[in-house]
């Protein structure tokens, strides 16, 4: 980042102190800039979107720009692997080099272990893995990647980090699984060729994904209930969409960066802002619906910088953080909302 | 022969504005310079930009690129780093400018020798992300700019804040140092770097006899109050908007903005909606 002088830093302080506060576009000191984003932007993810914050509309410059892309892969479970029953989610984030042109390579790459380790250790949380990206019980599960890259910071790289991710996830569609299992049907005893020897039978994965996709070759064979344990492989059936929406779109959180000026703070800050606050705050929030309406879940909170807190200091920055992040998040979900009804036309002209 | 085929490369291009892969006349005759191939025996533009002929050699000058400096240009810069007798200034240029510890003015008398004390307390004068104003003196071998800050004009800049534009957008202005009448000061780098801070008298600025490294080198603002400090973030969006919309700036042109701002804005925050940019713009456009 490149570093700024001693006077613009007091300018910008004295600013946000003065009264009324005053910052360098105008903004009053929890405005934030204008939010664009779009969703499903990477065709071969299996959920996608771009986020950014303050980019100019006419040229498209400026701004903070993010990209962030879920990609389910099948993962082994057993020895030697990290695969679990229930599924996972890695989280990474890379920066562009064109987004810090002021960093070594070296500092690029330890600014994006920061931004990964901050991302993966709030969204990979086992409270928040999502309940259907379970395969086989035992045998096979989803690895959910979910990539991050920042394309330009223009300061407040994770709230638009959490944002896109946010959206990513809420867009990402888990392909739909049937088990199968193999087993000798008596034709192969008889018969002296192997190929065509086998059959598959066709169970359901687990009893969420039922379907009337056509299971009656597996009726015929007489299976029971004991079947599910048995099952050794899965296979994708053809449907008409790319799978079922990936559970816990009411939860994935959205973070708050609360900066912090000796008594007062603000939202959204500029790069140069950044460079002059000595301290900020995270707070990732999320609301579930299914709660009540009026509850909210704290999933992280990290401080960057010097500058230290008291704890009055902090449930009072807390409290306001959280009614910040409702806003936010009210209006990232209407515009989520949005984006999907958008989709679900486009896919009724077919 | 000669003659025509200049006055062909002239009239087919109306303005001298050319595009990519657009032929611009036969390699035969002429020679390709920057911005430019050669194809089929044709001098073809690889850029979007400006025709410039030098005899025979053709070259397209681009539009957005970074900033080509040429003695005696104004420049804005930061500070990169420090080194032995010399810094290292970002001008938003291909490589760093570097400004002499002999090009800038010492405490004690503008001309007098350099010590090897004064060479000691260099981040007592400019240290790593210090703003400066400067003059593009002469150029190094390998093409880096040295500037010179040996001006009373010239020097550490305070009391503002910085926008940034493409070097293109500033044109060469009788003067580069701009006093809107409210109050705001503007220095318009030819490097696209424009410096927008509050107004200081010309009795103020630091004379030439009682020449005050104190207050020249100085990092510490002045009190600037509520109304200057809207001024400024006024005229820095107004920048951004017409930066946005690739408007050359002039000191004319800003003072016509500003004043059709004051006249139709409710709140200094209109200026970042984007139809209040917009309005403001076909203002522009419309007066000429």
């Amino acid at each position: 980042m490149a570093s700024i002088s001693k006077a613009e830093k007091s300018y910008i302080q004295a600013g946000l102190l003065a009264d009324p506060p005053s910052r360098a576009d105008g903004r009053s000191k929890n405005v934030f800039r204008t939010i664009s984003l779009e969703t499903g932007v990477a065709p071969l993810a299996n959920g996608s979107a771009r986020l950014s914050i303050g980019r100019n509309p006419h040229d498209g410059s400026g701004g903070t720009e993010v990209l962030a892309a879920t990609k389910l892969e099948v993962e082994d479970i057993g020895p030697g692997s990290q695969g679990l029953d229930s599924g996972r989610i890695e989280c990474t984030v890379s920066c562009s080099p064109a987004a810090y042109p002021f960093l070594s390579s070296n500092a690029l790459d330890e600014l994006q272990y920061d931004y990964t380790t901050i991302m993966s250790s709030t969204l990979t949380h086992p409270s928040l893995r999502p309940s259907n990206i379970s395969i086989l019980q035992g045998k096979k599960s989803w690895l959910l990647h979910l990539d991050v890259v920042v394309l330009t910071d223009s300061g407040n790289a994770f709230d638009a980090m959490f944002m896109a991710a946010r959206a990513a996830l809420c867009d990402t569609k888990v392909p739909r699984t049937r088990a199968v299992e193999y087993r000798a049907s008596d034709s192969k005893l008889k018969g002296k060729t192997s190929s065509g020897g086998i059959m598959g039978a066709v169970l359901d994965a687990s009893s969420s994904k039922d379907m009337d996709v056509d299971v009656d070759v597996m009726e015929s064979s007489s299976f029971n209930t004991r079947v599910h344990s048995k099952a050794t492989d899965f296979e994708l059936p053809d449907y008409w969409d790319e799978g079922e929406i990936l559970d816990g779109k009411g939860r994935w959180p959205i973070c708050i960066t609360l900066n912090i000026v000796s008594a007062t703070h603000f939202l959204d800050a500029t790069t140069p802002e950044e460079a002059s606050v000595s301290s900020r705050l995270l707070l990732m929030f999320s609301f579930p619906s299914d709660s009540s309406t009026s509850k909210s879940q704290l999933y992280g909170m990290r401080t960057l910088g010097s500058g230290e807190f008291s704890v009055s200091q902090l449930s009072d920055l807390l409290k306001e953080g959280e009614s910040y992040a409702k806003e936010v998040w009210k209006a990232l979900n209407s515009q989520l909302d949005e984006e999907t009804a958008l989709k679900l036309k486009e896919m009724k002209r077919f | 022969m000669d003659v025509d085929d200049l006055e062909n490369i002239q009239s087919s291009h109306s303005y001298n504005l050319t595009c990519p892969g657009e032929s611009l006349t036969s390699s035969q005759s002429f020679m390709r310079g920057h911005g430019t191939y050669v194809d089929n025996e044709e001098v073809v533009a690889s850029v979007a930009g400006t025709i410039q002929r030098v005899n025979k050699l053709i070259s397209v000058k681009a539009i957005r690129s970074r900033y080509s400096p040429e003695v005696g240009d104004l420049v804005v810069g930061r500070i990169t780093e420090v080194q032995p007798r010399r810094w290292k200034v970002d001008a938003n240029s291909r490589q760093d400018a570097v400004l002499m510890l002999s090009s800038v003015n010492l405490p004690g008398g503008v001309q007098r020798r350099k010590l090897e004390s004064d060479e000691l307390q260099m981040r007592g004068f400019f240290e790593e992300g210090d703003l400066l104003v400067a003059e593009v003196q002469a150029f190094f071998a390998d093409g880096a700019m040295s500037l010179h800050t040996r001006s009373l004009r010239y020097g550490k800049l305070r009391n503002g804040q910085l926008v940034v534009v493409p070097p293109i957008l500033v044109r060469r202005l009788k003067s580069h140092f701009i006093s809107l009448p409210c109050n705001v000061d503007l220095i318009l780098g030819l490097n696209g770097y424009i410096w927008v801070s509050k107004h200081v008298k010309e009795i103020d600025q630091e004379g030439e006899q009682g020449f005050d490294a104190e207050a020249v080198y100085s990092n510490i603002n002045d009190e600037i109050d509520i109304p200057t400090r809207s001024a400024i973030s006024r005229v820095t969006s107004i920048i951004h908007i017409l930066r946005a919309h690739f408007i050359p700036l002039t000191d004319t042109l800003l003072l016509e903005t500003y004043e059709w701002t004051i006249e139709h804005e409710n709140h200094t925050t209109d200026l970042l909606q984007q139809d209040f940019g917009e309005a403001m713009v076909a203002y522009i456009s419309s007066t000429g």
